[in-house]
């Protein structure tokens, strides 16, 4: 477009330096009026550019940073915001007692177990459990462990847990046939019944105890795996921060707290111990809200044409994934596939003489899943997938065992596990044969088994609530860990990363994900676990969505130097005529100032 | 009573039976039309206008879509015409509006405006043409009984347009500004026309009162008349669509933030499909500074003669507006020819109408290439595009050297007939 305030001339002026005879005529000088017009444009053009042009681009190019608390964060990660403890409480029923005797007992014990323990992060407290009646009018002698069926349990462990809240209850007895204290943990509960000789009956006078120290060492046993477990996770969430405190974006003044915590489970887990856990924590899962579980049935051959499995499934799988549900969800997911040969890889089974069994060997077991030909497809639902194998022999290789140990299931760390159910008789392998309820149970129980090794249960305790309860501590430690640490990250990541945008939904996920995490802290605090676990997969699940923000990395990579090409084929030549009318306006002003001064 | 010239009538009765030929004796042709890229855009196609009428009538919103953005009045209008008749009614309602402009355009033409403004005669002000030979050209331009076929809802707000500038001329202000806020509603660009029809009101105003009151207070009143017939406007608009307000974020926005890149004639799609996600807001804004900066330098250099400003914005229109179609070319050659005593001082115009003819007839070429054939691609159509808006560019910046020429030449009339140059 033309340069606005024109001005004409001759055609030719070049001759004007030239030739005497032909001086052309200079232009008549411009009147005032059309100076001033022209000088008036421009700044009409300018003052677009710059009353309206600047504050577009200020306002259009600038990155939104939402604001987050980053010291917040900070002490979060390392661990200065709260330091996780895990008080246990333990009700001693003790009817037979004199309350006074009772109480004298408790105190004892409890100086007892204090001495124990040396991990002050985790520790029991013993109280008197109110005076209940005994369900079922039990007399003074150790009730016989029954075998309940896993429904009956669940439901006994449901009452429990709404009668009080105590991680276990230890129920004392005295009885007369035996000469030392003795104690037994049921298998479907959390109660401990200690028995004890008439003679050790304590009295209120005497300071030591031999039912006081029996009963703390036993206690201190039960609790020992939980405790070395959640000594290694604070561990390494400590040796993880003593790693970034060498990085530049820690200040120094966190320095003397995680000393603190460093030392401590140190001194309580030995190497080899810590070396265990390593290898157990690595083998089982990484925690995922929601985990997909397939059930598989391989035979080689075309029987059993089906199995019970979703009544099967019902009655003895799904009791236990609904009481899991407070630490992980479950979808499960069922499929058979006949004629599933073995990998040519794999030696065929030998038939062993001696003990009338087919034997696989030990080192085909890993390729025992033909994953080439058998469809076990590695994601389907939501979350990570664990696969259980059923595998039925056929007829003329069963029973099929592993050599040397004689097992018939075994398990695959991170992808799940093989059960080979040999058949009790010829009618699961005939042709058109369905394999019953009571047939797949003990293939069942042995998942639920594997699924809880999986999970990270603790596998010395006998006691399947008691392990439950160990779960859902250990995950709440975890998740309340690995979610700090995920805020930390963040808080770095923004500080060093000033070109990325920080859209309102990670300040809407950091500020959710730090107040779970305080009620997680507190809830620890006062050991309502359950509580407290669920807060923590809360701060998990917010703390990785604003983690993994995708609006955040668009910028990232946009080096300058574009910015000059972005801008400069629309800018530079609309800015060109803009800036020379602007620099000769500005020069005549000055000379014609400068005129008016001389 | 109103005596209907002979020659008015004969022009508008040839004018009507050539459209109505095209209409029903070519029944795919509206279709046709209606359908190239040309002549419709996302904010004016007749289709998207059915869509939004048949939601409309079925108790639907009509910018549930994301199809329809355009003004809630027009659905009113367009739904009192009875279904069964839509075709030919429309064609015939279209054929009343093309009228409706040329009896506008001949209004202006008549006024003399073009010749001698308030403050400024021209040295040439006889050599004009007729305002019945000045309302043929535009009835019988090509571009204009294509954008009649199409019916492209940019013909309402041309004849809008036209309507304020023909009551600005004739002294009525108070029309000329409802006029001016209808055509800023159905589309927003004529908003950019307010300050030249403000000049232009109060030239003439100061003309035929010989009194001169203070422009501030004028402008004041005047922009705030244009305001409250826009909030009039909208308030009705609101009421239409059932008290809610999300047509304005259909209709108004789709012009700012240009979410719709379906090709067109114009410079901003091709543009705004490329950008970086980080910079298109940015870059919209520039855009419409770009177009709206030129108001403020062409009122202050040519501030003279209101009506060519009007008429060299609505080319600049024309060329950088977000959806330009063919109606706003065809508006602006029907205001240029009032300018006839300009036509000898441009220097480009064989280049400039060889450029557009050119543009004219390998633009569909180079569109079905690419859409069709499939053997072209997006830079053919655009380069044609460019073509097109090079021309269009030669004849504005023709059109303003002559003008400015004129102007200083009542200065020095000695060079009236001589090459000059601008320095």
């Amino acid at each position: 477009m033309m340069a606005p305030g024109t001005e004409f001339g001759e055609g030719d002026r070049d001759y004007r330096l030239t030739s005497p005879a032909k001086s052309s005529k200079k232009p008549p000088p411009e009147t005032s009026e059309s100076i001033r017009v022209r000088g008036l444009v421009i700044v009409s053009f300018w003052a677009v550019v710059i009353f309206l042009g600047l504050p577009v681009w200020l306002w259009t190019t600038s990155i939104h940073r939402a604001r987050l608390p980053l010291q917040e964060m900070l002490d979060w990660a390392d661990g200065k915001a709260c330091k996780p403890t895990f008080p246990l409480q333990i009700a001693i029923e003790a009817p037979f007692l004199q309350d006074a005797e009772a109480r004298h007992l408790m105190r004892m014990t409890q100086h007892a177990l204090d001495d124990l323990n040396e991990f002050s992060a985790h520790h029991l407290r013993l109280r008197l459990a109110k005076s209940l009646s005994s369900p079922s009018g039990r007399n003074a002698s150790i009730p016989e462990s029954q075998d309940l069926e896993i429904g009956q349990v669940f439901q006994s462990y449901e009452d429990l847990d709404v009668r009080d809240d105590s991680a276990l209850t230890v129920r004392l007895r005295a009885q007369d046939s035996i000469q030392a204290a003795r104690s037994e943990l049921q298998s479907h509960s959390t109660i401990l019944d200690v028995a004890y000789a008439p003679n050790q009956t304590p009295s209120v006078s005497s300071s030591s105890s031999a039912l006081a120290t029996f009963i703390a060492n036993r206690l201190q046993e039960l609790f020992a795996e939980e405790q070395a477990i959640i000594a290694y996770i604070l561990g390494q969430s400590a040796a993880g921060i003593q790693s970034t405190l060498h990085s530049p974006y820690v200040s120094p003044a966190t320095a003397p707290g995680s000393r603190e915590v460093r030392s401590r489970p140190n001194r309580l887990i030995n190497p080899e111990m810590a070396a265990r856990l390593a290898s157990r924590m690595t083998r089982s899962l990484k925690y995922a809200p929601t985990y997909h579980i397939t059930m598989s049935l391989f035979t080689p051959s075309a029987s059993p044409s089906s199995w019970q499995i979703e009544s099967a499934l019902a009655e003895y799988l799904t009791p236990l994934l609904d009481s899991i549900s407070a630490v992980s969800n479950f979808t499960v997911d069922t499929q058979v596939q006949f004629h599933a040969t073995f990998s040519p890889s794999v030696h065929a089974p030998e038939h062993d003489a001696d003990h009338g069994v087919w034997t696989l060997q030990e080192e085909d077991l890993s390729g025992f899943i033909n994953a080439a030909e058998w469809p076990l497809s590695p994601s389907i639902g939501a979350g990570p997938t664990l696969n259980f194998v059923l595998y039925v022999p056929d007829q003329t290789t069963s029973p099929l065992v592993v050599k040397g140990t004689q097992a018939s299931s075994w398990l695959i760390p991170h992808w799940g596990g093989v059960v080979i159910l040999n058949p009790q008789d010829a009618s699961t392998t005939s042709v058109g044969s369905t394999l019953s309820k009571e047939a797949i149970r003990p293939a069942l129980l042995t998942f639920s088994h594997q699924l809880l090794s999986f999970l990270g249960a603790p596998q010395t305790l006998p006691s399947l609530p008691l392990q439950l309860q160990t779960l859902t501590r250990i995950r709440a430690a975890s998740l309340l860990l690995s979610a700090s640490s995920t805020m930390g990250s963040l808080a770095r990541l923004t500080v060093a990363l000033p070109s990325i945008a920080i859209p309102e939904t990670v300040s809407t996920a950091v500020d959710a994900t730090l107040s779970h995490l305080r009620y997680t802290c507190n809830a620890l605090k006062e050991g309502k676990f359950t509580e407290a676990l669920e807060n923590a997969r809360i701060a998990e699940a917010e703390a990785e969505r604003g983690f993994f923000e995708k609006s955040m990395v668009g910028q990232v990579y946009f080096p300058d130097e574009h910015k000059v090409a972005v801008y400069l084929p629309l800018l530079g030549p609309v800015g060109v005529p803009l800036i020379m009318s602007a620099l000769k306006e500005l020069k005549r002003m000055w000379a014609s100032r400068k005129a008016q001064r001389t | 009573m109103m005596v209907i010239d002979r020659r008015k009538a004969l022009l508008f009765g040839s004018a009507t039976a050539l459209r109505l030929l095209l209409f029903f004796a070519f029944p795919s042709l509206p279709d046709l039309l209606t359908g190239r890229v040309e002549i419709s855009t996302p904010v004016t196609s007749f289709k998207r206008l059915q869509e939004g009428l048949f939601l409309y009538t079925h108790n639907v919103s009509p910018y549930d879509g994301g199809v329809f953005h355009q003004a809630p009045l027009l659905l009113s209008l367009f739904a009192l015409i009875p279904s069964s008749l839509f075709s030919p009614l429309t064609s015939l309602l279209y054929i009343a509006l093309d009228l409706l402009c040329t009896n506008a355009l001949i209004q202006i033409a008549e006024s003399r405006e073009a010749g001698s403004s308030r403050l400024f005669t021209s040295p040439r002000k006889e050599l004009k043409w007729d305002s019945i030979a000045i309302g043929a050209a535009y009835l019988f331009n090509p571009f204009t009984i294509a954008t009649c076929i199409g019916r492209p809802i940019s013909v309402f707000t041309n004849c809008a347009i036209l309507h304020a500038i023909a009551k600005a001329v004739s002294g009525k202000p108070m029309s000329s500004i409802l006029a001016l806020g209808l055509a800023s509603y159905l589309s927003l660009y004529p908003i950019l026309l307010l300050p030249p029809l403000i000049l232009l009101c109060y030239d003439r105003q100061a003309r035929d009162k010989k009194e001169t009151p203070p422009i501030s207070t004028f402008a004041i009143k005047y922009t705030s008349l244009f305001f409250a017939t826009k909030v009039w406007f909208l308030y009705i608009s609101n009421i239409l669509t059932g008290g809610s307000w999300e047509f304005i974020s259909s209709t108004y926005s789709v012009q700012l933030l240009l979410p719709d890149l379906t090709p067109n004639m114009g410079l901003w799609w091709y543009f705004f499909i490329e950008i970086f996600d980080s910079f298109r807001e940015f870059f919209l804004g520039i855009f419409w500074l770009h177009l709206g900066g030129y108001v403020g330098g062409l009122c202050i250099r040519i501030r003279r003669q209101p009506l060519f400003i009007i008429t060299t914005l609505l080319g600049i229109f024309a060329i950088f507006k977000p959806y330009p179609s063919l109606s706003d070319t065809s508006l602006y050659f029907a205001m240029l020819p009032l300018y006839r005593h300009l036509f000898p001082l441009m220097r480009y115009t064989f280049f400039a109408l060889a450029t557009i003819l050119y543009a004219t007839l390998l633009g569909p070429a180079f569109y079905y290439l690419w859409i069709y054939a499939g053997s072209g691609n997006a830079n053919f159509f655009y380069a044609i595009t460019l073509v097109w808006s090079l021309g269009l560019s030669e004849i504005v910046a023709d059109s303003l050297f002559a003008v400015l020429r004129d102007e200083w030449e009542v200065e020095r009339p000695e060079m009236k007939g001589k090459d000059v140059r601008q320095i």
